[in-house]
């Protein structure tokens, strides 16, 4: 386990009670990189998170925060996002802020001075003195994350750091992630909403029922699942037949034809093979492969694991 | 700053700057200084109440008179009692306005008047002497007031004394050279260093006695008004799902800390703000208080500094802190809302009624075998410990008393902290708590998912 390396997680599992929550999990985060965890409700990314930081023990397995496992001094280097926000509501953002980097061991003065500049870059300096109670949700969540960066972290571990945010600040908050990346800072998020980890993140780690179901990087996790195009053609028209002898198969799609890629096909070689063929061809769309089927597709898979291994343990008990 | 005086400073600044504090740090004083003043406020206050005798004769009326002047003359200094007690009104003894009690009734129900000194008033009772060997009648619309009664009584077991005796043919002069003859009981201690040779009893031998009942009252009330912060602030922190990010910066053990340090230096702080207006106070009035008084004081004060007295009082000040105050902390982890917090404080409420009410017994007989046998109870060893110290128990009772509270307390700070990381970590509730001690039952499996704790 590397010094340098932000997180390692080896084999950690753990249990509540006779519901698994995570399952012999192995992960990487290495330094530099962003990070998107994917899966849905339940998958067990926040208990991930958790171990992770130290807060759960694992039943099984290792986890080390920067060589080491996490502890005071390792978590000093981190920020943290929770995914159930929450504040001291009779305190003022000023006062939270520093609160939480002088507890990450900022002097009283730097906590101070890095709470005014951080109010400052998200537009919250006039609402610095204002008790929490009376801010907006938003203005709170915004404020919670500035608590997770108050301290300049290496390492920035956020769960669901876009639930609950309008479209506005989902925007304001990726930049934001963006801008502690270039600032060489590691970033870790979990979500479910693909949009946002297909535009951040280097790699993905995707867990469904308390398994890894995916590692790697963006590319790789979009190779996955089959790339296609849509044809339209002439009302009436068999395109299958027409570009059977070909060796393309089409597949009636309601008033379209949808036509599977091979892995580093070109989609111009099926437009050109039908205008060869001599279909009358009116419109053409490449499809590109989106993570939203890569993380149906595996999720899927998954539970249906799951459910055939459920069905098999009720069989083997009666 | 470490992490525990951090979340000290925290918590501290957030209870200080409550209203609630500062209400609490103005009016509490205000309020038991007009609950100890009250009875004697209100019995100096009060109108003085006439009464009357209806007798054919003034032997009764005489010994009536006697007794009222001995009661008057009579000196209560003893301070607590004073408080608690009050003293007695004046009773005023006029002619009677009629013979029977059919026409005093219209007088003692305030229909008629009867007239004084200071002008018509209703009359407050009245006692008829109907024949030597009868029973004395004592007529009034307050059957609460025993006081007037009580002085009659008194009147009548001396008119009865003269009453046999002289017939029985012993001179009145006799039976007054026997009264004046009778000797004083004084109450005397037993000197540690004169060879048995007896000493009277000052206020400063029982001054011990009197402070170890004050500093146990002051641990009590101490206890029972800060620990509700420590109940409320956990459940705060709870509903606003604040754990996470406070345990990745401080460990659970340092934040227990933190918590039940600055609850400890909110009750210095009470405390301090008190003893020093009371102080203040007392240094303001001193030219208008009696000069015996500040005397007195000044022995309670000296009191309180004995080693005997001062050195277990602060033992169990601060263990009987950690005790009530890590078992409030742990019961508030497990609540989300105010209400759910309420249905515990009442058998916790009742659990901290039992030492008030062995201060009450203390106040009459500290050394009370039920104040030894209920000291070894571990919850209430540290206020019961206190009010001990003066009977001068055996050193080893004191010695394995201190060990069992250290004890305690260690078990009780262990069991909070897996409470409260059950509450603050894992989310448990109440219903957890169930679960978690039918699981301490042999042979019991919980059914659910309590063993997230």
């Amino acid at each position: 386990m590397k010094a340098t390396t932000p997180l390692e997680i080896v084999s950690a599992s753990k249990s509540f009670g006779p519901f698994c929550a995570v399952d012999s999990l192995d992960m990487i985060v290495e330094p530099g990189e962003i990070v998107g965890f994917l899966g849905p409700n339940g998958a067990g990314k926040s208990t991930s998170l958790r171990m992770a930081l130290g807060v759960l023990a694992p039943d099984s397995g290792e986890i080390s925060l920067f060589g080491a496992p996490p502890n005071l001094v390792t978590l000093r280097r981190v920020g943290f996002l929770p995914e159930e926000r929450g504040l001291y509501k009779k305190m003022t953002p000023r006062q939270i802020i520093t609160y939480f980097a002088r507890l990450k061991g900022l002097s009283h003065r730097a906590a101070k001075n890095r709470a005014d500049a951080l109010l400052d870059a998200l537009g919250l300096t006039a609402f610095a003195r204002q008790k929490v109670s009376r801010l907006s949700k938003g203005m709170a969540q915004k404020v919670q994350i500035l608590t997770a960066l108050a301290h300049q972290p290496d390492f920035l571990i956020l769960d669901e750091p876009f639930s609950g945010l309008d479209p506005v600040n989902q925007q304001a908050l990726e930049e934001l992630i963006a801008g502690e990346h270039r600032r060489g800072a590691t970033v870790i998020f979990s979500t479910h909403v693909m949009e946002h980890a297909e535009r951040l993140c280097d790699k993905i780690v995707m867990m469904a029922r308390g398994r890894k179901v995916f590692d790697g990087t963006l590319t790789a996790a979009l190779q996955t699942v089959q790339r296609s195009v849509r044809i339209e053609v002439a009302t009436g028209f068999d395109l299958a037949g027409c570009l059977a002898p070909w060796g393309v198969t089409a597949v009636q799609d309601a008033e379209l034809w949808r036509v599977a890629l091979a892995p580093d096909q070109d989609p111009q070689t099926i437009l050109r093979t039908a205008i060869e063929a001599g279909a009358p061809v009116t419109s053409f769309l490449p499809e590109e492969a989106r993570l939203r089927d890569v993380f149906v597709d595996l999720v899927s898979d998954a539970e249906a694991r799951h459910r055939q291994h459920s069905r098999h343990s009720r069989a083997e008990v009666a | 700053m470490s992490a525990i005086l951090l979340v000290a400073r925290r918590d501290y600044l957030g209870y200080v700057t409550a209203w609630g504090f500062w209400l609490g740090l103005l009016l509490t004083p205000l309020i038991l200084g007009v609950f100890m003043l009250a009875p004697v406020l209100a019995a100096s206050s009060q109108p003085a109440r006439y009464f009357t005798i209806v007798e054919s004769g003034d032997s009764f009326t005489q010994a009536v008179r006697a007794e009222l002047q001995d009661r008057a003359g009579q000196t209560a200094p003893d301070l607590p009692r004073a408080g608690l007690t009050g003293s007695l009104p004046a009773f005023i003894l006029v002619p009677p306005p009629a013979s029977g009690p059919d026409e005093l009734a219209a007088f003692l129900a305030g229909e008629k008047l009867v007239p004084t000194a200071a002008g018509p008033r209703p009359l407050f009772a009245a006692l008829i002497v109907s024949d030597p060997s009868g029973t004395i009648r004592y007529l009034s619309k307050n059957l609460q007031a025993q006081a007037l009664l009580d002085i009659a009584r008194a009147a009548e077991r001396k008119v009865a004394e003269d009453r046999v005796f002289a017939a029985a043919g012993v001179s009145s002069r006799l039976i007054d050279d026997a009264r004046s003859a009778r000797r004083d009981v004084v109450a005397q201690r037993v000197g540690s260093g004169g060879a048995g040779r007896a000493l009277d009893v000052t206020l400063q031998d029982r001054a011990p006695f009197l402070v170890s009942i004050g500093l146990a009252f002051i641990l009590w009330f101490l206890i029972f008004s800060v620990v509700n912060y420590l109940l409320m602030g956990t459940i705060e922190e709870r509903s606003n799902k604040i754990f996470d990010s406070l345990l990745t910066s401080v460990r659970l053990p340092q934040l227990l800390t933190g918590k039940l340090l600055a609850v400890l230096v909110l009750s210095l702080t009470l405390m301090a703000f008190w003893s020093s207006g009371s102080i203040l106070l007392t240094w303001l009035a001193s030219s208008q208080l009696p000069p015996g008084l500040v005397a007195q004081m000044s022995i309670l004060g000296m009191a309180v500094l004995k080693p005997m007295i001062l050195g277990p009082a602060l033992i169990s000040f601060v263990l009987g802190y950690l005790i009530y105050g890590a078992l409030f902390l742990a019961l508030g982890s497990l609540c989300d809302t105010i209400q759910e917090a309420q249905t515990l404080m009442t058998p916790l409420i009742v659990l901290l009624m039992v030492p008030l009410f062995m201060l009450t017994i203390a106040i009459d007989d500290v050394g009370s075998p039920a104040i030894a046998a209920m000291s070894w109870v571990p919850l209430f060893t540290p206020f019961l410990l206190i009010l001990r110290m003066p009977t001068d128990p055996p050193l080893w009772e004191v010695l394995a008393q201190l060990a069992v509270m250290v004890l305690t307390t260690g078990l009780i700070l262990r069991l909070a902290t897996q409470v409260y990381r059950a509450g603050a970590v894992h989310g448990a509730g109440l219903g957890d708590a169930g679960a978690w001690v039918r699981r301490l039952i042999p042979g019991r499996r919980p059914s659910g998912p309590d063993s997230r704790t």
